[in-house]
């Protein structure tokens, strides 16, 4: 019997384990970094899985969907107040109001994408911004929020000692950047992964193939909000304040695109390295004052003209590598 | 004559523990002490910091040789960090100071950061001096409360009731027809300038003046025309407010194309510093402002025993630039770390500095800096006058102090000029 539904079975990738045993290994080492390094560098590295989480959800929009988003702030922020505002208000414990903002993030993505959807390539990427700055007008100007002045988590983060408060913090990030990470890689691999490449290569032909764009992008979307609103969320709680003007500041999305450009665009494994160039970058040359920033638009130029593909790129063109494998391959044993 | 083995082994293990414990020792001596420093060297707040470099090469060298404190020697080390005017990184840098560098001492230059980073300090336990932010928007977003305060972040600086006394100050020593018009940026500043309660529109209030108030605009709006015709209308002859410079800049090349000619121009934040009036080619002339550090203050540094006006001269010598109001602030800041950690008798002894600050009276360059007899605990207040930008003197503009009220022991240098008696 040779039918659509055993062949379908023939869609394997090369090699399918790498990727999967990078993740558990990172995890084993990471979760156990508390014992062995201070609370500065906890901190640090909270800041680099948040935004190796918020690449990740950028990536899967822009690299592999094809839309290009400039308004990921707007989930940032709205992921920061929805937790400040169940901690705060609610009393609930502000390491499980993560997830909540990261769910008031995703409804709201969900909404939202039924406006944005109408607009397309760079009515897209502009709707997105100004939907970040509605929001941040919004929250600007609503006392419930602190208005302009912001919110405090302070009060609430007071009586919890210092120690559970890092590390908690510290393993939220890192479980929200290897759970992205792994939640992407898989669900790349599968076939609603080849139904979103589709639509990224060409939506008419994707639609012919009977795939269902609208729902294809509408899911891609609500998991790259939620995933950007839990990130925002730990983000803030690390900083332990929220004010509008910063959470929903379009520097946001100019990093997250650095982060992915520098990176790697359209691979899983860019991200990443876009993430850990970035904070290299920072932590050395931060004390140069405006150095800083003129050195990262040279480095950001440098790489365009070097490796338009990213540094990932770059390094799986030359040596045909992937750790995070998701292009499939028609395997040599066709089932018989 | 030869050593036997177990001499040697001996030798050996005497020399090694010798070396080991003057490593140990050359680790501890010189005892170091910390002081962490943040401001927003580079953004949009940068220029609040232009005179930090010239502090800070002030401070290196004065602390080149370390202090001397109950007997005991300390080297003194600075670690400057740059907030990039960012609340997010403020309060990064101030957990990192504090976790990595293990700070005796954080001062906070920078009004953004203020509260970011005070409340690393809060929470982790370390004493913490801030400055360059109205009090209230200090205390209030964290929280705070003035009856309780907080126990290791102290600030000092002015409220918004003493910017606004000196503008009531500026605008009742000159005959108008007592109708202000107001123009507020949709910002904190803005939002505080604005509030009914205790902002301008509630000064306005009790003066029996009259206030025409536009609503808050967002920066970087291109037309000021509604506000602009509005006023015309009302009759407005003061123009008060809160606003950036770009905005100011509109709203006041629109005012002038529109002839709206008021008599008193008195708006916070836009300007504060030369540029901001010298954006305003010869227009700058005659506007006024609320004054918080000049060299005309009649104070003197602790540290290097320079008046005001040295201090300021010292600043043009040494950068060629035109002296700015935060100089007298960031010298301050250092003038009272120092003698905290000198008054806690052990400078690492944080709870000490702490309760030097909570009990302190510091005099420095900008007046006398009290924490121990405040209504407000953990703020302590210091001056403003009124103000008044001319064309001439060294430079483009000068400032000249023109209201005294709250502050008789600041020198008046000349009274206020109505914008249509230039």
């Amino acid at each position: 019997m040779y039918d659509a539904l055993t062949q379908s079975a023939v869609w394997r990738v090369k090699t399918p384990k790498s990727g999967l045993v990078a993740i558990a290994l990172a995890a084993i080492v990471l979760a156990l970094a508390p014992v062995a390094i201070g609370p500065g560098s906890l901190r640090l590295l909270v800041e680099v899985f948040t935004m190796i989480a918020l690449a990740q959800a950028w990536n899967l929009l822009a690299g592999y969907t094809g839309f290009v988003s400039v308004g990921q702030q707007a989930f940032i922020g709205i992921g920061a107040y929805g937790m400040f505002a169940v901690a705060l208000k609610m009393g609930l414990n502000p390491f499980s109001s993560v997830l909540v903002g990261g769910i008031v993030a995703a409804v709201i993505g969900a909404f939202a994408a039924l406006a944005l959807f109408r607009l397309r390539g760079p009515y897209f990427a502009i709707g997105t911004w100004v939907l970040a700055e509605l929001f941040r007008i919004f929250f600007i100007n609503t006392q419930y929020f602190g208005g302009a002045s912001g919110l405090t988590l302070a009060r609430v983060l007071r009586g919890i000692p210092r120690d559970v408060r890092l590390n908690t913090t510290y393993w939220l990030a890192l479980a929200l950047a290897l759970g992205s990470t792994l939640l992407i890689y898989l669900l790349l691999r599968s076939r609603f992964g080849l139904a979103v490449r589709t639509v990224r290569d060409n939506e008419a032909s994707a639609e012919s193939a009977g795939v269902n764009v609208w729902g294809t992008k509408f899911m891609v979307f609500v998991l790259a909000s939620f995933i950007t609103g839990c990130a925002g969320a730990i983000l803030y709680l690390n900083t332990m304040f929220v004010g509008a003007n910063a959470a929903f500041s379009v520097k946001w999305s100019a990093l997250i695109i650095f982060v992915v450009i520098i990176g790697g665009i359209g691979t899983i494994e860019g991200p990443i390295v876009g993430a850990l160039v970035y904070f290299t970058l920072r932590e050395y040359l931060s004390d140069f004052g405006t150095w800083y920033i003129i050195t990262f638009g040279l480095v950001a130029i440098a790489a365009m003209i070097v490796a338009p593909q990213g540094i990932w790129g770059y390094v799986a063109g030359r040596f045909k590598y992937h750790l995070f494998p998701v292009e499939a391959e028609i395997s040599k044993d066709l089932p018989r | 004559m030869s050593l036997s083995k177990g001499t040697s082994r001996l030798a050996l293990l005497t020399s090694a523990a010798a070396l080991t414990l003057g490593l140990g020792a050359a680790g501890a001596w010189p005892d170091t002490i910390k002081i962490g420093y943040i401001s927003p060297l580079t953004g949009s707040h940068a220029e609040f910091s232009e005179t930090d470099p010239f502090v800070l090469a002030t401070m290196q060298s004065l602390l080149e040789n370390g202090l001397e404190i109950s007997g005991e020697h300390y080297d003194v080390e600075i670690i400057s960090k740059d907030s990039q005017s960012s609340t997010d990184r403020a309060g990064n840098l101030a957990a990192q100071l504090i976790y990595d560098d293990d700070i005796d001492l954080l001062l906070i230059q920078d009004s953004l950061s203020s509260i970011t980073a005070a409340d690393q300090a809060e929470l982790n336990g370390v004493p913490a001096i801030s400055t360059m932010m109205p009090w209230q928007a200090w205390m209030f977003p964290r929280g705070g409360d003035p009856a309780v305060g907080f126990e290791w972040s102290y600030h000092f600086f002015w409220g918004l009731e003493d910017v606004i006394a000196a503008y009531q100050d500026i605008w009742t020593s000159v005959d108008t027809n007592k109708t202000v018009g107001a123009i507020y940026s949709a910002d904190p500043g803005g939002e505080a300038f604005g509030s009914a309660d205790f902002g301008i529109p509630a000064a306005l209030g009790q003066l029996g003046f009259g206030h025409v108030n536009s609503g808050h605009f967002q920066e970087g709006i291109a037309d000021f025309s509604p506000q602009i015709s509005k006023f015309k209308t009302e009759g407005v002859e003061i123009i008060a407010g809160h606003s950036h410079v770009p905005d100011f800049s509109t709203f006041w090349t629109q005012a002038a194309q529109q002839e709206l000619e008021p008599k008193v121009v008195t708006m916070a934040a836009a300007l504060l510093f030369p540029s901001g009036l010298e954006a305003q080619g010869d227009r700058g002339d005659g506007l006024t402002t609320e004054v918080w550090w000049t060299p005309g203050f009649p104070y003197s540094s602790s540290l290097t025993g320079q008046s005001a006006a040295e201090l300021a001269g010292q600043y043009e010598t040494d950068t060629g630039r035109q002296w700015t109001q935060p100089l007298g602030y960031s010298h301050a800041i250092w003038e009272i770390g120092i003698e905290a950690l000198k008054r806690a008798g052990d400078p690492h002894d944080k709870e000490a500095v702490r309760d030097v600050l909570a009990s302190g009276n510091f005099d420095t360059i900008v007046g006398n800096v009290n924490w121990a007899d405040t209504p407000i605990k953990n703020v302590a207040k210091t001056k403003v006058v009124g103000g008044q930008w001319r064309l001439g003197g060294d430079h483009q503009y000068q400032l000249l102090i023109t209201n005294n009220a709250s502050a008789p022991e600041i020198p008046v240098e000349a009274s206020v000029v109505l914008l249509g008696d230039l």
